[in-house]
């Protein structure tokens, strides 16, 4: 049975595959280590927001404020003068700097000892008729955009609870936060279909474009043309052997994140692999394609990267694609990545089946088909 | 007289014993000489010529053999240029026949074109029978084909290899002889890139070996090889010879075409302008006059070179 040249030729490049310490390497160990990186230092989970107070008013109001915002979780506080905060903010070591001006509270009024519940606090303030409000400043930085979209989060519902708490105002509506669902998502179950799509999109493309560039340089690829084999053969125990390493790629990333990081594997594990098996064989075209029109590996190179790096950061691998400007995100949408992250993420966190992905499949079928056109026409022998 | 007797000329005893090797005229004195040679463990004799011995002789022998290749006016035209010009030729069966040229004269466009390579853009060419345009892929069934530049799959052993090239042809290949016939039995575990250029050249004859080819294209087989391999591969040709292989090869080397070939064709522009055997066209060329401008001695430099340096194979 060895000896039908499909089989054979498919062993033979398995063989070859597994004695290819280069390739091994990108393949299997490369993705781990980026897995286990990013799982490790939990880059999703958002840092903690660095808050500077600036306190000019130095009264019992404002300690108290303080007091409150310094046991929020989310927020690492830290106190100076405005000059000092200024200039730590500048520096990047503080997210935010809040000023409480020195009209913070009544000053000179309730100095002697801040009343503990709300209704009590009402009185002071009650003469001030009309209410003229104090103004609190918050400075921030600006390219730590979603620490300080949380921190200023964070100070209005802080500024609301004050005002609730000095006009004595009923709250109408209050919000109830509850986790929805018993599963607890973290992270790493964000990013392990992230990687998963990477190693697959990274294996497909590069694998393919560099070893028939090299066949194709080296004449490989002529002498086996002065044999009897069918070229649709040779092509078929590449892909083969390539879907193959695919799907222990997937195995390997997927054990990992599960085991060793605790990622939630909700889905059918038969239909993830066939998302891998499908968006393998997209990206292998691709491949094709890229060494069908590269002479050199000098040509595959860049023309295999300038293909997969904006996907690597747009097509939601490793943070979610909520983050892109909305004409960006839209482009993204459309990507083979994207399709391949989404249905597999769709299945393993919220456990999807493939008729529920149906149109990240669609979307990878149709994407087949546009690469295999294209591998089609740029494919060359010599 | 037993009829393996009277084909004694045409048969011929071949010792091959690792480095050193001889290709010995038939005869009892040689048969026993060529036994009691001081043979190391594993060494092979190979008595090639067995249809002569089996054949019955033909009281009436048919002079010409059928030819194996038939070429009739076959064109090709890259752009501008017309690599093939309306080129004929035939080769008989267990011929050795060369195609001579410079560089650009056509002489590899024509050979990729018989080998099925190439499409034609006119004209026809068979092989053993079969119509390379119709079924370039029966063609290659049959023949074997060494390239001017071969290369192999990257982290295969060249004993994986040559089973691997079986398989396309659907041959369990044993990789042993074919690799000990081109004295790389020591390096069957090495993979093709860590040859030197010519042991890469001697597994690529032994490549072109695998399916057992009733006729062997060899494209400028030795360019690239020191003395001793060109002889070796000289020896290797004459042996395929004798076993009945029709041998179609390109070189620039002419002492080896003189030495080697039945019949050379001359290519220029993509013509083939002389078509003989090399005694023919020798004879030719001094019919008319010519002279060689000093006198030819009995020997050559390469004569020189290989008793100084010894007839073995060197690992290169």
């Amino acid at each position: 049975m060895l000896r039908k040249p499909e089989i054979y030729l498919t062993w033979s490049s398995v063989k070859m595959w597994s004695r290819d310490r280069s390739s091994l390497f990108w393949t299997f160990f490369l993705p781990l280590v980026i897995m286990v990186i990013f799982g490790l230092l939990n880059f999703g989970e958002l840092g903690r927001v660095d808050l500077g107070i600036v306190d000019q008013a130095q009264n019992a109001a404002s300690a108290r404020f303080i007091n409150g915002l310094e046991s929020i979780d989310a927020l690492d506080t830290a106190r100076g003068s405005l000059p000092a905060e200024r200039e730590a903010l500048a520096q990047g070591q503080r997210d935010l700097v809040i000023i409480l001006p020195p009209q913070f509270g009544p000053s000179g009024e309730t100095t002697a000892g801040a009343p503990a519940a709300p209704s009590e606090t009402v009185e002071p303030f009650a003469p001030v008729e009309p209410f003229d409000p104090v103004k609190i400043e918050a400075l921030y930085h600006a390219g730590r955009s979603s620490e300080t979209q949380v921190g200023l989060g964070i100070l209005r519902a802080a500024v609301a609870e004050l005002n609730y708490a000095i006009t004595g105002a009923d709250r109408v509506v209050s919000l109830d936060a509850r986790p929805v669902d018993a599963r607890n998502l973290g992270y790493i179950d964000f990013l392990m279909p992230g990687v998963i799509g990477m190693s697959i999109m990274q294996l497909g493309l590069f694998s393919v474009a560099f070893s028939f560039v090299t066949m194709k340089r080296e004449g490989v690829l002529r002498r086996l043309l002065a044999t009897p084999l069918n070229p649709a053969t040779l092509l078929i125990a590449q892909v083969i052997t390539r879907l193959l390493v695919v799907l222990i790629q997937t195995l390997i990333l997927a054990a990992v994140a599960v085991f060793l990081f605790g990622a939630e594997f909700a889905g059918n594990f038969f239909a993830v692999l066939l998302a891998a098996a499908l968006g393998g064989a997209v990206f292998l075209a691709l491949g094709f394609a890229v060494s069908g029109w590269a002479r050199s590996e000098q040509q595959a190179a860049p023309l295999a990267n300038i293909v997969s790096l904006p996907m690597m950061f747009l097509s939601g691998v490793f943070f979610s694609r909520d983050v892109l400007p909305d004409a960006l995100r839209v482009v993204t949408d459309y990507l083979p990545l994207t399709y391949l992250v989404e249905a597999i993420r769709g299945m393993t966190v919220q456990g999807d089946s493939i008729i529920a992905q149906w149109p990240n499949f669609l979307g990878l079928a149709v994407w087949l088909v546009v690469a295999f056109v294209i591998a089609n026409r740029t494919f060359r022998w010599e | 007289m037993l009829p393996w007797l009277r084909a004694a000329p045409q048969i011929r005893i071949a010792l091959l014993n690792g480095h050193s090797h001889r290709i010995v005229p038939f005869g009892l004195y040689h048969l026993a000489a060529a036994f009691s040679q001081r043979r190391r463990p594993g060494s092979v004799i190979i008595i090639s010529g067995l249809a002569a011995m089996t054949t019955p002789t033909n009281p009436n022998p048919n002079p010409e053999p059928p030819p194996v290749i038939v070429v009739s006016e076959l064109r090709k035209r890259y752009g501008d240029i017309q690599a093939v010009d309306g080129v004929s030729f035939t080769v008989a069966r267990g011929e050795v026949f060369a195609i001579l040229g410079p560089n650009g004269s056509g002489k590899t466009t024509t050979v990729e074109i018989i080998e099925g390579m190439r499409a034609a853009d006119g004209g026809t060419a068979t092989v053993a029978g079969i119509d390379v345009g119709k079924d370039p892929r029966a063609v290659k069934r049959v023949i074997g084909v060494q390239l001017q530049s071969s290369a192999f799959f990257e982290h295969l052993r060249l004993s994986e290899l040559l089973v691997m090239l079986g398989s396309i042809y659907g041959i369990r290949v044993d990789p042993a002889p074919l690799l000990a016939a081109v004295d790389l039995t020591d390096r069957r575990s090495a993979s093709f890139r860590t040859l030197s250029g010519g042991q890469k050249q001697r597994f690529a004859i032994a490549a072109s070996l695998v399916n057992d080819p009733a006729v062997i294209f060899l494209d400028e087989p030795t360019t690239g090889l020191d003395p001793q391999a060109r002889r070796r591969m000289c020896e290797l040709a004459l042996e395929w010879k004798a076993q009945g292989r029709t041998i179609v090869l390109t070189t620039h080397y002419m002492e080896e075409a003189e030495e080697l070939c039945d019949r050379v064709a001359v290519m220029d522009q993509g013509r083939i302008i002389a078509m003989d055997s090399p005694d023919a066209l020798i004879d030719d060329l001094l019919s008319r006059g010519f002279r060689r401008d000093h006198e030819v001695r009995p020997a050559t430099l390469e004569d020189v070179f290989l008793d100084l340096t010894g007839r073995s194979l060197r690992e290169d």
